[in-house]
Parts: structure tokens; sequence; C-alpha cells
């Protein structure tokens, strides 16, 4: 009777605590958003490893299998058999020389962009800020196709003349034309926003009366630069090395279009008769996008050494660059800028115009009459007309449904990626000691750090089972989990400087948590916040990597742009692309004029 | 209330049943109805077809999927044909065009699915359909009645599955050098790299280097090589001899495999990958471009735009040159089925009717030169499509039309045979991959 009476007091007691754990709003945010991303993350992740067992009907597998259902052969035969190099090692060991070289590119490009334009007296820096950008706008691999139509030539790669061979008869080598090199400084050129962001973000706010003392202690300017400067950027640059490894490592159109072969392209390439194999190395990219996280969490515990950074400086240190050194390096960048971002945009705009695609005779010859309107004006159905039997852009129902479907797909996953991610934030800010937030902190981060092609393949695999292939719900839940992280990030460290005692002090004051949120914590870091929408609707408009296993073409404005590149149809695929340019800087700065947030906010772009 | 909770366990237990089991139930009654209604409907005239058409997607919209995005053309053109009909007919067709090969991953998820979506497909690669979609029932096959007893038409080959139509790919070259293509042989020669889409990226490249191991095909090569000037014979025979091994290794049967799997191997190591057609046409046909070759779709010349730099007179038909030897290039063919769990099948039937026999509904593809539908009176001449103002100012547009690309003697296309494919692919594949471009 006794003991009955103290299990029913134990009872009693765990249902009080668990009341009481209950009782707060972080508390449940952290099992709800535990249990849906950790559900959101894994079972993708199982259903990607189970198709790696699978047997595939048509594919080799089932051959091999023998009527079985599940087999090991992929494994074997991936890693073992007879094409084991060309279908594995060679792809594993261009992918990784293409993330370090991405990375080397980026950081450098980046790294030295962003602290001339913080820590220096560079002039126009303004506007090179604004420009720096620009090939972060653009959907990456459109760069890839500038370059090919700029370099390509029959001598080296075969086909027709490009432009340099055409104007001035300068005919590059072919490790310039296709391959690691032009595959990493595309992406390089891409990625350094990152660095821009995240290394100019640091030397934005670092403390210069560190640098002083150093200076007034007679240290040489090197030894300052080393010792004193570069550690405190340390924890950015590990910031930016793993996001852009991992993102170098997922891409597939730039090494597509520049004839690399990598993990990604080898995946495309094997899902026709190797789709177990294919998905065996989707597995792999995963790994190493697990990889990356424990590093990134190694890093961020060691960046306790850096807490030195305490505040805004009173004074400003920037470091003289001279009268015409402020002059020349600026040139140097405008003329960077110029080809990574400007020279794009006016090809694009120029093969909206040219006869045939890559057809720039009016240039060579000077005949002018040889440039046409057809490729936005036509509004009859004419494949005589050269038009293979498509509609002018601004007749093109398909572009325009496209369009639509990108808007409301961006929308709806920033939506859901920005309030989940200011939820986990808010939450893992308000329990930061306990080691469950950690797991929801992490498993909230881990989608970004997989390579996007893996993160495709996985929601590719479930939406098969699912019945929802194809469909907007499905590259939505993909945008979504893929990236929660921008949101959680950026709300994590907005919640983290405001003080407990505030909300504390609604608590007293009988307010709810919902008022609570709507009208103290979220007015307060707004602009943080926001951009925890802004950056993952930027993202999702110019996405394709992510997306482009999961629906077919049409349904967004990306995979419409790849496939208008791939069939060679470069005046519809430049058309969209400077319709997408012109829609991302509208929403950039109708929303940095809203709120104050924009993508290099806070760097050198206000 | 023992029995009470007896009775409602049981209720609970039951409608868990119920929603396991119902849906399974219900996608093998679909099955079992689309079969059916695929017999009665090929017993139809294309009238009485019609009509079920007419009764059945009244109001509703028919879902297609398929390798050409002209079948949005074709269905525009079919419900102006049921509303001619009668002008009640508020039905519609949405028809999406799903790249490569990811056609086959949404059949497979609409037919596993609960929720089915698409009706009918139009689809490529022989060699996949076979493997992927009939062998497990996803797709099924209906032949016209008007098809089958239409005059004229090549029934055999191309009813099972049915075809739409045959697309030819072709050998051609830029003519603004020197150089000449003779023989099929002298686009394997040493130092040539002809543009060609990856044979991953599309299979049917890969079906046609399949199809050259067959009998008639290997003995086309053998004849052509031996027609080949002495010096550019003993290059070749080199590859002949390491290959021959290979050949029982394999286990082909043609005699003349070895021909076949030297002239493989050496396009597999030697093309230059292109992402599609297109871009290969653009670049083939422009002046720069002195003594490309390339492999592609005949009717991308229709494309091209006259201009100071591109023409399709910088392009010639390697098959078109009166002393030319070997094959002319390739065929395969666009197959039109039904879903297994299709919502709409008497629409779906009617729709396939309606483009495989009569000239409108196969305009979409006829207007062009290089698809050839098996029913004479859906094709289209396009023999002068190079004339201008009566003037023969194109002379690689006219073409010369399916019966003769078709021909073993004259065009000497390779075409598409699903279960050859799906049979030797099994030992074939891997030993292309191992010589693959990429």
């Amino acid at each position: 009777m006794a003991s009955r009476s103290n299990t029913g007091v134990l009872g009693l007691q765990r249902r009080n605590s668990l009341k009481n754990y209950f009782r707060k709003p972080e508390n449940i945010l952290l099992v709800v958003l535990g249990i849906l991303l950790t559900l959101a993350t894994i079972v993708p992740i199982v259903s990607i490893i189970a198709d790696t067992i699978s047997v595939h009907p048509g594919s080799i597998d089932a051959r091999k299998a023998k009527g079985a259902t599940w087999t090991f052969f992929n494994w074997k035969d991936l890693f073992r058999g007879n094409l084991r190099y060309k279908n594995f090692w060679i792809p594993f060991r261009n992918t990784m020389s293409l993330a370090v070289a991405t990375c080397v590119v980026a950081l450098s490009y980046g790294g030295v962009f962003a602290y001339l334009i913080t820590r220096s007296n560079m002039a126009i820096k303004k506007y090179l800020s604004a420009i720096f950008v620009f090939p972060y706008i653009m959907p990456q691999w459109t760069l890839a196709v500038v370059w090919q139509n700029l370099f390509n030539s029959r001598q080296v790669t075969g086909g027709s003349d490009g432009l340099l061979a055409t104007l001035l008869g300068i005919y590059l080598p072919e490790w310039w034309c296709k391959g690691l090199f032009p595959s990493a400084l595309v992406l390089g050129f891409h990625y350094a926003a990152f660095a821009y962001i995240l290394i100019g973000g640091i030397f934005k706010n670092m403390d210069a009366n560190l640098e002083e003392a150093a200076s007034i202690l007679n240290a040489s300017k090197s030894k300052i630069f080393f010792r004193i400067t570069l550690p405190l950027v340390k924890p950015a640059m590990i910031s930016t090395i793993l996001l852009v490894f991992s993102s170098a490592m997922g891409s597939y159109p730039v090494p597509h279009y520049l004839g690399y072969t990598t993990l990604s392209t080898k995946y495309v390439g094997m899902s026709v008769n190797r789709a177990g194999q294919a998905s065996i190395l989707a597995v792999i990219m995963m790994l190493c996008g697990v990889l990356i996280l424990l590093v990134n969490q190694r890093s961020m515990s060691g960046r306790k050494n850096y807490t030195t950074v305490t505040g805004k400086s009173g004074q400003s240190s920037l470091v003289n660059l001279g009268r015409l050194g402020r002059h020349v390096i600026a040139a140097i960048f405008v003329v960077l800028t110029f080809v990574t971002s400007i020279f794009p945009i006016l090809s694009f705009t120029v093969e909206t115009f040219l006869p045939n695609p890559g057809d720039y005779s009016f240039l060579s010859t000077g005949n002018f009459s040889n440039l046409t309107t057809k490729w936005w004006v036509t509004n009859e159905n004419l494949s005589e007309n050269g038009m293979y039997g498509q509609l002018g852009i601004l007749y093109n129902s398909t572009i325009w449904n496209a369009f639509k479907g990108t808007v409301f797909v961006s929308l709806v996953a920033a939506l859901l990626a920005g309030t989940i991610g200011l939820l986990v934030g808010y939450a893992v800010s308000k329990k930061r000691r306990s080691r469950f937030a950690a797991y929801v902190n992490s498993i909230a981060f881990l989608p970004y750090l997989m390579p996007a092609l893996a993160v495709g393949v996985s929601f590719f695999v479930i939406g098969n089972q699912l019945g929802i292939y194809n469909t907007y719900l499905l590259v939505i839940i993909a945008g979504t989990i893929k990236y929660i992280p921008f949101a959680s990030r950026s709300s994590l460290n907005s919640m983290m400087q405001i003080s407990a005692e505030i909300e504390e002090a609604a608590v007293i004051q009988g307010i709810p948590w919902r008022k609570r949120m709507l009208r103290i914590l979220i007015p307060i870091q707004k602009a943080a916040i926001l951009s925890g929408f802004l950056l993952p609707f930027m993202t999702a408009i110019r996405e394709l990597t992510l997306f482009m296993l999961l629906c077919t073409q049409n349904k967004l404005l990306t995979t419409l742009l790849d496939y208008f590149d791939e069939m060679g149809l470069y005046a519809f695929s430049s058309g969209i692309n400077l319709i997408l340019i012109v829609f991302i800087i509208i929403c950039n700065s109708v929303v940095n004029r809203l709120t104050g947030a924009s993508l290099d906010n806070g760097i050198g772009g206000n | 209330m023992h029995i009470r909770k007896q009775a409602l366990a049981f209720g609970i237990s039951a409608a868990m049943l119920g929603l396991v089991f119902a849906p399974q139930v219900q996608r093998i009654q679909a099955e079992d109805s689309v079969e059916a209604i695929i017999a009665e409907a090929e017993q139809m005239s294309t009238e009485e077809l019609y009509k079920k058409a007419i009764e059945e997607s009244r109001g509703q919209i028919m879902y297609g999927v398929g390798n050409s995005s002209r079948g949005a053309t074709a269905a525009s053109k079919f419900i102006e044909t049921l509303q001619a009909i009668d002008p009640s007919y508020d039905g519609s067709i949405e028809w999406s065009q799903p790249k490569n090969n990811s056609i086959f991953k949404i059949i497979e998820a609409d037919v596993q699915s609960n929720n089915h979506i698409n009706s009918m497909t139009l689809i490529q690669d022989g060699n996949q359909i076979q493997s992927k979609m009939l062998d497990t029932g996803y797709l099924l096959n209906f032949i016209p009645k008007e098809f089958k007893e239409g005059e004229g038409v090549l029934v055999e080959g191309n009813d099972k599955p049915l075809a739409l139509q045959t697309l030819v790919k072709v050998f051609m070259f830029n003519n603004q050098g020197e150089k000449q293509f003779k023989n099929c042989w002298d686009f394997v020669a040493e130092g040539e790299s002809p543009m060609f889409m990856g044979v991953d990226s599309e299979p049917v490249g890969k079906n046609f280097l399949y199809m050259l191991t067959r009998e008639d095909y290997a003995k086309m090569l053998r004849e052509a090589f031996e027609q080949l000037p002495e010096e550019k014979q003993a290059y070749f025979q080199t590859v002949i001899d390491e290959v021959e091994a290979d050949v029982e290794e394999l286990g082909l049967e043609a005699a003349d495999a070895k021909y076949a799997l030297a002239w493989i191997r050496l396009w597999c190591e030697q093309y230059n990958e292109q992402t599609d057609d297109g871009p290969i046409c653009n670049n083939l046909v422009d002046k720069s471009a002195v003594d490309e070759s390339a492999l592609i779709v005949y009717s991308k010349l229709r494309s091209v735009e006259e201009s100071d730099s591109a023409s399709v007179n910088h392009v010639t038909i390697a098959a078109y040159q009166d002393d030319y030897q070997g094959i002319g290039g390739y065929a395969y063919k666009h197959y039109l089925q039904v879903l297994k769990t299709s919502p709409l099948p008497w629409t779906a039937c009617a729709f396939i009717t309606f483009m495989t026999t009569s000239p409108e509904g196969f305009e979409a593809w006829g207007k062009d030169m290089g698809g050839y539908s098996a029913n004479p009176a859906c094709n289209q001449d396009h023999s002068q499509d190079g004339y201008v103002d009566g003037e023969d100012k194109f002379p690689a547009k006219n073409d010369r039309g399916g019966d003769w690309w078709l021909s073993p003697e004259k065009g000497k296309i390779v075409v598409e045979d699903p279960g050859y494919c799906a049979e030797v692919s099994e030992v074939m594949a891997e030993w292309i991959d191992g010589y693959a471009a990429r």
C-alpha cells in the first residue's frame, strides 16, 4: 500500500515537473521544433540511405539482384567495380579540388575586398560594395555560360569561335576554358560575397584600440596584421571556408557547363542506369556536410578565445592607401567588378537581340541590321522564324508562369523558414546552456552545410515515396528546411543581444508570450530578423541545384533558365536572367528602404 | 461496458484497416478499368471514341506529360476538334514537358501515389520504356483502330509500343573547310571530335550505340569499313583487333560485332559532349566552325536565322552526298502510352488517336522536317523546304523523307528497337561507360 502511494507521489511529481516544463513557451518550442526538424532532416537522409540498397527497375542493380528487394551490389560496385575510378574516385578528387580552390578564390577576393572597404580609405566604396554582391544575386552558372561564350574557340574546345577568338583572334588554352580553373573562379566570384559579408562584418565592428595599442608598442604593420587583425577575423574566415566549401561541393551547374566532373555532375549522369550508386554519391556528400558541421562546432567553441571584441571603438582606424593608391586600387576593383558583374548583364542584354544564339556577327561586320527584337516581341508560334517554337519573352506564358511559381515558392519558403528560424533562435537563446537546445540549433543548421544537391536528392527520394514529386509543396518543404539556418542564425545572434530582463519585466506585467514576441522582442531586432526572411527569399529566387531534381523545368524560373541554357537558347535564358536580376534588385531596395536590411547591409553599402 | 470497449476497438481496427487497404483496392480497380477501357477503345471508331472522351472529360482537365513540348500544340487542336463535335464541350488539357530523364520518375511517382494526375504520356527512350515502364506495367499500350487498319500504315515496329513518330539524328559537318566526310568511319578518324549530346544526359544516344551491335547494323559498318582507303583501314584495324576479344566476353552474336565495338569505342572516346542539339547546331552553322562535325536532330536546321556568320549552307548532310558510305545517323521514336492509373482513359485514348491518325493531330511535329509518322496520311512533304521563291537556296533543308532515311540502301539510319536495346544494355552499358567521354 505504501509503495503504491510512493509511486503515486512520484508520478504526481513527474507530472508537475512536466507541467512546469511545458509552461514555458521556449520549452514547448524546443520540443516541437526538435521533433519537427529531426523528422524533416533525418527522414530524408534515412530514405536516401535506404535507396542505396533498394533495387531500381531498369537499373543495373535490378539485373544483378535477380528478383531480390534489397542488395548491397551498389556499394560493392561503386567502390570495387571496374568503373570505380570513373564513377567515384575521380569525381570525388575533383569535388575536393573544386571546393578547396573555390575557397581560396572566394576568401582572397572577398576577404581583401572586405578589408579594403572597411579598413582603408579606398575610393568609391559605396558603389563597389553594391556592385560586389551582384554575382551572388545572379544564378551561379550564368557566369559560366558567359565564360563559355567569351573564351571557347574552335581550335581549343571545338564548335565555333567565341567572342574573344572572333574579335581579337585570341585562343586561350583548354585549362582556361574548361575544367577546374574556370569552375573554381566562377564559383569563387559567386561566393566571394559570403567572405565579404562575414569578414567585412567583423572588420567593421573590430575594436581599433587593439591595433593602436600594438602600434604604440612599435609593432610593425605586418606584425599587427598577422598577430592581431588576422586572428580576430579567423572565426569569420573559418565560417566562410565552411560555407563556401559545402556550397561549392554541391554545385551542379557550374562544373556541368564548364566540363568538370564532380560528384554532383556524376550523380545526374548516373541516375539513369545506376540510380542506387548515384544515391551513394549523395550520401557521401551528406557525410561531408556532417563533417563540416563538426568542424564548425569545434571552431565555434574555439571562438571563446576571441571575446576581446567588446564593441565599437570610438576611434576609426582606416589604413591610408595614399592619394594615388586609393584611386588605383579602386580602379582595379572597378575593372574586376565590371568583369564579374557589369559585363554579364551587358552580355545578357545583347544576347536577347542576336539573330542566332551566340551569333555576334554584328560586332565583327559592323552590320547592326543583324540585330533583332524577335526574342522579345514575337507573338505567334513560327518555328521557321528561328524561335524554336517559342513565343517572345514578353508573350511567353511559360516564362511568366515560371516567374509566378518562383515568386510563390520563394515567398512561402522564406516565410516558413524565417518564422521557424526565428522561433529556433528565440528558444535556443532562452535555453542556451541546455544540451537539447544545442541539439536543436545544430539540427536546424545541418541542412545549410549539406551540399544543395544532396539535400535535393533526399527530398527527391522522399517526394517520390509520398507522391508529391513535381509539386510546389515539395519544393517549398525542401527550400524551407535548407534555408532555416539563414533565419535561425540571424535570429539567434539578435536574440542573444537582448537582455533577459526586458522579457522578464514583461512577464511580471502578465503580458502573454505572443504579445511579448510581437510587441517587444521582434520590433527591437527588426532589421536582423527581417534579414532572416530576406536571405531565404533572395536565395530561393535564384536557386537551381536544390530544386532541379524536385520539379519539371516549367515550374520555376531557374529550372526554365537552365533548360534554355542547355538547349542553347541563350536569348531566353539571358532574358530570364535580366528578369531575375531586376526583380532581386527591386526587392532588395524595397526591403532596404522599408527596414534597413539588405545584402551588404552595414558593411559598405550603407 | 466491456462489450462497448470491444466494439469500439473493433470499429477503430476496421477503420484503420479500411484506411490502409482502401487506396490499394481503389488502385487495383482503377488499373482494371483502364485496361478494360483500352481494350474497348481499340475496337471503336474515331468518332465513337471522341464522343466517349467528350462525355468523360467535360469540365475537366486532362494532364499529359511528354518529352516534346509540341504536345501542348496538339492538345489545343484536339480540344478544338472535340468542340467542333460538341460546342458545349469545356474540357482542357494541361501539358508538361519534364527535362531529360525525369519523365520516368514522374510517371512512377504518379502511378504509385494515391492521387493520380497524368492520364497519358509522349515518351522517348525505348530501352528505359521497356525496362522501367512496360516491364513494370506502369504504362499501357493502346493501338487506335484507324491506325491499325489505316492504308499504308507501317504497323509493324510502330505498334508495340505505339509510336507517334520516328525522329532522325543525322551526321552533318561544316563545309567551310577542305575536309571531306564521305564515310561514317570518317567521323571517328584520328583527331575528329564530333559534337554530340552526352549519352548519359540523352540516353537515346546510348540506344544508338547498342543498336550498332545488331547483325544488320554491324554489317553496315563492316561494309563501310571495306570501302575505306587502305591507310585508313590500317588505322582502324588496330582498334578492331583490340576489341575482338570483347565480342565473345560480352556475348554478342553478330558476325561483324567487332566493327561495331571498334566504332563505338572510338566514338565514345572522341565525341565532344554538348548539353543539347540546339547549341551544337548554333556552333556548326557558324562560319568559324570549319571542318567541325556533329550528330544531331535534323530538324534543328529549321531554326537557323541567316546572318553574316550563320547559315544553313555552311552545313552538309553527310548522307546526302552521292558517294557517302555507311550509316547516315540514327532514329529514335516518340511513343504514346496510357498510364495504368489514368484518371481520364477515354480522353487519353481519343487524344492518342487524334495524333496518330489525323494530319491536324500530327501537324505540330509534321510541319518540320526530320520527324515521320508511321501513318502516311499524317506526313507532310518537306522535300523542298530549302527552296525560296522557287529557287533551291538551302539544299540541306530539303528532307528526303522517312522512306529514304529508313531505307537500308539509302539513308541507312540505325533505328531504335526497345527490345534489342533492353536485351544488350545489360552487357553493353558498362562497356560503353568505360569509354564514354567524361
